[in-house]
C-alpha cells in the first residue's frame, strides 16, 4: 500500500503546478487549465485520506471526489462561456489585456 | 375758637384760582387778567386780616392763639398707634406768626398787583405776567400758612420756579434768562440744605408738624434727639434760609435778580420770595431756644453754635452787602444789596435774640425775654413797607427815563415830584432815620444786639458790624436818591411824572412807612403780634427808647447821628459837590477799593470761575480718568479678548483642523498610492490572495505550531 505521504506529496506538486500556472501565464485557457489541476490536486487529497482513514478507510470522500470532478466539469463549462464573452467584447483572452475588475 | 375756619383756604386759593384762570385766559381778559388778579389778592387780604383780628382778640384774653386747620390727609399713618405715627396731612396753620404775615403779604401784593397795572401797561405777555404773579404770592401765603414742613417745602419751591420765571420774564434778553437760571440754582443750593434739615428731623421725630416738633423736643431730648442734632437741624435749616434770603455766601443771585420787571423785584424784595428765609428761621425758632414742657426753656439743647452761626452770617452780610451797594451805579442794583443787608438785620435780630433769650434762662430767668425775635419780625414788616415803597418808585423812575444806570438820571425831581417825594421817604426810612419805621425796629435789632454783648462779646462786635451798616446804608441811600432826582438831568428823552395808578400806591405805601413804626407804640408792643412761646403782657419792644436807660439811649443816639453822618456826607459828595465824587477812586488803593466794590468782591467772579475753571477742571479730570483707565481698562480686556481669540483661532486651525484635515489628507494620500495597487488585473489580484495566504500560514506555523511542537518536552 502506498503510503499517505507520497501521495500528499503528489497532490502538493500538482497544486503548486497549478498555482504557477495561474500566476504566470497569460493565456486564460492555460489559467482555466492551471485551476482544473488544482481542483484535482484537491480530489486526490479526498481519495487518499479515503483510504488512509483508519482502521479501514470511509467511501464517504471518494463519494465527495466524484461529486467534485462533476462539479469541475461545470466550473470549466461556465469558465469558457466567460472566455468566449470576453472574446467578443476584447478580441482577446490574453489576461494582461483585459483590466475590468477596477473601479 | 376761630370761626369760619375753612376760609383760611382761600387765602391761598384765590391767588391760585386766578393763577389757572389768567392762565388760560388771560389773553381775552382786560390788561391780560391784571383786574383779576388785584381782586383775588384784595380777597386774599381780606380774609386774612378778618383771622389777624381773630386770632389778636383771642390772644389777648390769653388762651392759646395757634390754630390748625384741617385740610385732607395726604399719606395715611400707621393706624395700630393712637397718633397715626407718619401720617402726613395738608392743613393750614394761623397763629400770630402766621396771621401777620398772611396780611402783611397779602396787602403789599396787592399794592404791587395795582402798581403793574400801570407799570406793564405796554409790555408783551401780559397774561403769563399776572398768571406768574398770582402763582407766587400763592406760594409764599402757603409758605407763611404752612403747618408742617413738608409743606412749606412744597410751596417754598412753588416760588422758587415763580422766581425763576418772572426773573427770566423777559427771557429774550440773554442776560434775563441767566439771572434767571442763577437765582434758581444758587437759590437750589440752600434747598437742599432745608430738604436734608427736614429729612432730618422726619428721621428723628416722625412728623413735619410744627406743633408736634415743638413739644416732642423736651420728650425726645437726650434720647434720639442728641446735641448732635440740636445743632445740625437748625444749620441745615438756616441753610435754606440763605439761600432763599440770599445771605452770604448764597447772596449773588439776589442783584442779579433785578433783570427781571422791576414790580417782580419789588415782590421778591418786599413781600415773598427773600422774606421766607427769615420766615422760616422765625418759624423754626423752636430749635435755636426749644421750649421746656412745663413752659421756660430748655437750656441744655440750645444749640449755641447754630445761634452764633446765624447771627454771625447775618452781622457779616449785612457789611459785606452794604458795602457792595456804596459803588452800584444801577438804581436796583443799590436796592438789591441794601434788601440783602437789611435782611441781614433781621438774621442779626433773630440770632441776638436767640442768643440772649437763652442766655437768660441759662441764668435762671423766669422771664422769657422775646425781644429780638419780635424786633427782627418788626424789621421784616417795616422793611416789607419801605422796600416795597422804594422799588417802585424806582420802577416809576425807570418807567420815566428807560433805564437803570443812575449817571443817565439827575433832576428828575422836577419832572416827576410824587415820585421824588415818596421814595425820600422811603429812603429816609432805610436810613434810620426818626421817625420813620426803618428807625425803630433797626435801632430795636442793634440795641438787643448790643445788650446780648455782655453774655458773649463777640456781639459786641456784632453791633459795631451792624452801626457801620447803618452809616453805610444812609450814605447808599442818599447817593442813590441825589443821583436820580437832584441835580441837572444827564439823560435823552423828556421824562414825566407816572399815571396816578402808579403814584396813588406810592403814597398809600409812603403812609405806612411812616406809620408802621408806630405799631411798636401801640399796647403792649409789637410783641403782641409776633410773640414766642406764650403772650407777653411786659417787655413792650421800645424798651430801649421808653426805658430812659442812658446807655440805651447813648446808643440810639450814636446809631442815629451816623445815619445823618452818612446822610451828610452823600449830600456833600453829590449835591452840593463840595467834595467830587472822583475823590474815592484818587489813589491806587481807593480805586482798588472802588473796583473791588464795584466788582462785588469778585465773589461772582469766584463763583464763575470755580464754575467754569473746577468744575470743568473736575469734568476734564474725570474726562482724563475716564480715557486713561476706565477706557484703558475696557480696551486691555478688549486686547485680551483679542489675543486670547487668536490663539483659540491658532488652536482651531492648526491643531482641530490640522487634525481633520491630515486625516482626510492622509487617507486621500493613502487611496492616491494604493489606488496604483488596483490594476484591474485578475492575476496581480491573485497574487496578492496567495501571498497573504502564505504570510498567514507562515505565521499561524510560526506562532501556533512551532512554539507548540518545541514547546512539547
Amino acid at each position: 500500500m502506498i503510503p499517505v505521504e507520497y501521495e500528499l506529496i503528489l497532490s502538493l506538486a500538482l497544486f503548486c503546478i497549478g498555482l504557477y500556472g495561474i500566476l504566470v501565464r497569460k493565456n486564460a485557457i492555460i489559467v482555466l487549465m492551471s485551476i482544473e489541476i488544482i481542483l484535482n490536486a484537491a480530489i486526490l487529497n479526498f481519495v487518499a485520506f479515503s483510504s488512509y482513514i483508519p482502521p479501514s478507510g470511509d467511501p464517504a470522500g471518494q463519494v465527495f471526489a466524484l461529486l467534485a470532478i462533476a462539479l469541475a466539469a461545470g466550473e470549466a463549462a461556465v469558465g469558457l462561456a466567460i472566455f468566449l464573452a470576453l472574446f467578443e467584447t476584447h478580441g482577446t483572452v490574453e489576461l494582461d489585456k483585459i483590466r475590468l475588475l477596477r473601479w | 375758637m376761630l370761626e369760619n375756619a375753612w376760609l383760611a383756604w382761600l387765602i391761598l386759593g384765590s391767588p391760585l384760582i386766578a393763577f389757572v384762570l389768567v392762565g388760560v385766559v388771560g389773553r381775552r381778559l382786560p390788561e391780560g387778567g391784571a383786574y383779576v388778579v388785584v381782586g383775588s389778592f384784595a380777597t386774599s387780604l381780606v380774609i386774612a386780616l378778618y383771622f389777624l383780628a381773630q386770632v389778636l382778640l383771642q390772644g389777648a384774653v390769653g388762651g392759646t392763639t395757634s390754630f390748625s386747620i384741617p385740610g385732607f390727609t395726604w399719606i395715611p399713618g400707621n393706624p395700630a398707634t393712637v397718633t397715626e405715627e407718619g401720617k402726613i396731612e395738608i392743613r393750614l396753620l394761623i397763629d400770630n406768626l402766621s396771621a401777620f404775615m398772611l396780611v402783611l403779604v397779602s396787602f403789599l401784593s396787592l399794592l404791587i398787583a395795582v402798581f403793574s397795572i400801570g407799570y406793564m401797561h405796554e409790555e408783551e405777555g401780559k397774561p403769563r405776567y399776572y398768571a406768574e404773579i398770582a402763582l407766587f404770592v400763592a406760594g409764599m401765603l402757603g409758605t407763611v400758612s404752612a403747618d408742617n414742613f413738608l409743606q412749606l417745602l412744597i410751596f417754598w419751591e412753588i416760588m422758587g420756579l415763580c422766581s425763576y420765571l418772572l426773573i427770566g420774564f423777559w427771557y429774550h434778553k440773554p442776560e434775563a434768562a441767566s439771572a434767571a437760571k442763577k437765582a434758581f440754582l444758587v437759590t437750589r443750593v440752600g434747598d437742599v440744605l432745608f430738604l436734608a434739615g427736614i429729612l432730618v428731623i422726619w428721621n428723628v421725630f416722625h412728623t413735619f408738624r410744627f406743633e408736634e416738633i415743638a413739644a416732642e423736643i423736651p420728650v425726645l431730648w437726650g434720647s434720639s434727639f442728641t446735641p448732635q442734632l440740636a445743632t445740625l437741624i437748625p444749620l441745615l435749616l438756616f441753610g435754606g434760609a440763605v439761600g432763599k434770603s440770599a445771605q452770604f455766601p448764597l447772596h449773588a443771585w439776589l442783584p442779579d435778580a433785578m433783570e427781571g420787571p422791576t414790580t417782580v423785584s419789588a415782590l421778591i424784595h418786599a413781600a415773598t420770595m427773600v422774606k421766607a428765609g427769615v420766615y422760616l428761621t422765625a418759624r423754626s425758632f423752636v430749635f435755636l431756644v426749644p421750649i421746656a414742657s412745663g413752659g421756660g426753656i430748655l437750656v441744655a439743647a440750645v444749640p449755641w453754635t447754630a445761634i452764633l452761626v446765624v447771627a454771625i452770617i447775618g452781622g457779616f452780610t449785612a457789611v459785606f452787602a452794604g458795602s457792595m451797594a456804596l459803588a452800584s451805579y444801577d438804581i436796583k442794583r443799590v436796592l438789591a444789596f441794601s434788601t440783602i443787608s437789611q435782611l441781614s438785620y433781621m438774621f442779626l435780630g433773630l440770632g441776638a435774640g436767640a442768643y440772649l433769650m437763652a442766655s437768660e434762662a441759662a441764668v435762671g430767668s423766669p422771664e422769657v425775654n422775646t425781644v429780638g425775635y419780635s424786633a427782627a419780625l418788626y424789621h421784616l414788616m417795616n422793611h416789607a413797607f419801605f422796600k416795597a415803597l422804594l422799588f417802585l418808585a424806582a420802577g416809576s423812575v425807570i418807567h420815566a427815563v428807560h433805564t437803570n444806570d443812575m449817571r443817565e438820571m439827575g433832576g428828575l425831581g422836577a419832572h416827576m415830584p410824587w415820585t421824588s417825594r415818596t421814595m425820600l421817604m422811603g429812603a429816609l426810612a432805610l436810613s434810620g432815620i426818626i421817625p420813620f419805621s426803618g428807625f425803630f425796629s433797626k435801632d430795636d435789632i442793634l440795641a438787643v444786639t448790643f445788650e446780648t454783648g455782655a453774655a458773649n462779646p463777640l456781639f459786641y462786635l456784632l453791633w459795631l458790624a451792624g452801626i457801620a451798616t447803618a452809616f453805610m446804608t444812609a450814605f447808599y441811600t442818599f447817593r442813590m436818591w441825589l443821583m436820580t432826582f437832584h441835580g441837572e438831568y444827564r439823560g435823552h428823552g423828556h421824562p414825566h411824572e407816572s399815571p396816578l395808578v402808579m403814584t396813588s400806591v406810592l403814597l398809600v405805601l409812603s403812609a405806612f412807612t411812616l406809620a408802621s413804626g408806630f405799631i411798636a407804640f401801640v399796647t403792649n408792643g409789637f410783641g403782641n403780634f409776633v410773640f414766642y412761646e406764650e403772650p407777653h403782657a411786659a417787655l413792650p419792644l421800645v424798651t430801649p427808647l421808653l426805658s430812659g436807660n442812658v446807655v440805651e439811649l447813648g446808643l440810639t443816639g450814636l446809631s442815629l447821628a451816623l445815619a445823618f453822618a452818612g446822610l451828610g456826607l452823600a449830600w456833600v459828595v453829590y449835591a452840593r459837590k463840595s467834595i467830587p465824587a472822583s475823590t474815592f477812586t484818587r489813589t491806587p488803593t481807593r480805586a482798588f477799593l472802588h473796583s473791588m466794590l464795584l466788582h462785588r468782591y469778585w465773589i461772582d467772579d469766584a463763583y464763575n470761575a470755580f464754575g467754569s475753571r473746577a468744575v470743568a477742571g473736575f469734568g476734564r479730570a474725570t474726562d482724563r480718568f475716564d480715557r486713561n483707565v476706565v477706557d484703558g481698562i475696557v480696551n486691555a480686556l478688549g486686547r485680551g479678548t483679542v489675543v486670547t481669540a487668536a490663539l483659540a483661532d491658532r488652536f482651531d486651525r492648526k491643531v482641530i483642523d490640522g487634525a481633520v484635515n491630515s486625516i482626510s489628507l492622509e487617507t486621500i494620500r493613502s487611496s492616491l498610492a494604493l489606488r496604483t495597487r488596483q490594476t484591474g488585473q485578475v492575476q496581480n489580484y491573485t497574487w496578492v490572495i496567495v501571498v497573504g495566504i502564505a504570510v498567514i500560514l507562515a505565521l499561524a506555523f510560526i506562532l501556533g505550531f512551532l512554539p507548540r511542537t518545541l514547546g512539547r518536552p
